[in-house]
């Protein structure tokens, strides 16, 4: 267990690609950071819905509603509050679908990216998550 | 009594990127203030984050509130921040400028000439569009001195980009080399 590491912390991993999926859960549970999934914007709406908290690593490019489109929504439902974004692309730079949703991302991560990479971001947002709730 | 300010502005990839920063500043006679593109759910959040890791204290700005050397502030989420004469925060509403509330553009285009004795230095770090680089270009007018970050350590080079690009940015560096410059020129 990588030091520092808590079991009680809330990853949720959008992402289309059954690989990206299971290999981000997998990077997460190593490092004893609790891990839930979603194949869709919609899924990750639901799971925002029934009272989901956390970090939420978001994949731009999904089919129906991409990542862009699930933020916006997320946002227009009022669901952000208690939750973080990063989003995952495999292009360098974003497009201009992220124009007027930039507040709600605060980072963004260029696949491929390293394990260490990814867990030491998701502790650091998780610290500053932890930060109001204590 | 300094009256030395450095605003800072930064966008997606910015709270590890303001923690690697702040980490590497000693106590600086300046006012430090963050324009960070944030909402208001997250801004007091990402301020604790980085108080735990910077040696100076770090606060949410308030409105009215005058800026003091030794600290640095937040822009808070949802307004705009404007500073009359170079000090006193003005929270103000209105519609989003470069897609963006609070941007970077109304803070630093409401900077006015520095005092004879008091130095003003802007800096544009990681973030996507353009925000920022109307105010890089102002403060350089003003006789401030610029900083943009570099592309190689920028999590998107879109605002360092467009501010680079005004021609009016005197060093473009990553966030190491950023820190021993503001060392350099506040000590």
């Amino acid at each position: 267990m990588k030091k520092g590491a808590r079991m009680n912390d809330s990853i949720m991993i959008v992402d289309d690609n059954d690989f990206v999926r299971s290999s981000v859960q997998i990077v997460c549970e190593c490092a004893a950071l609790a891990v839930t999934a979603a194949a869709s914007g919609a899924e990750c709406l639901r799971q925002l819905e029934a009272g989901f908290r956390g970090v939420i690593l978001m994949d731009v490019m999904m089919p129906e509603m991409d990542g862009w489109d699930t933020i916006r929504e997320i946002a227009r439902r009022g669901l952000y509050p208690g939750n973080l974004i990063v989003m995952l692309t495999g292009m360098g730079e974003p497009g201009l679908k992220m124009e007027g949703i930039q507040e709600y991302v605060t980072d963004y991560l260029t696949k491929p990216f390293g394990p260490d990479q990814l867990i030491e971001s998701l502790q650091y947002y998780l610290i500053l998550l932890d930060s109001v709730r204590a | 009594m300094s009256r030395n300010l450095v605003v800072i502005g930064i966008s997606t990839g910015g709270p590890i990127t303001l923690k690697e920063l702040f980490s590497r500043l000693p106590p600086l006679p300046a006012a430090f203030l963050v324009v960070l593109h944030i909402t208001p759910h997250m801004d007091r959040r990402i301020a604790l984050g980085l108080s735990a890791a910077a040696s100076m204290p770090v606060r949410l700005a308030e409105h009215g509130e005058c800026l003091r050397a030794g600290m640095v502030y937040l822009a808070p989420g949802g307004f705009h921040l404007k500073l009359e004469g170079n000090q006193r925060v003005a929270l103000c509403e209105g519609p989003r400028v470069n897609y963006v509330q609070p941007s970077v553009d109304v803070t630093m285009l409401s900077l006015a000439r520095p005092c004879w004795n008091s130095k003003l230095i802007g800096a544009v770090m990681t973030g996507m569009g353009k925000d920022g680089a109307e105010g890089i270009r102002h403060i350089r007018q003003l006789g401030g001195i610029t900083l943009a970050q570099d592309q190689k350590s920028s999590t998107i080079y879109g605002m360092p980009k467009a501010a680079v690009e005004t021609g009016a940015v005197d060093f473009v560096l990553p966030p190491a080399r950023m820190a021993a410059k503001l060392i350099e020129l506040l000590s």
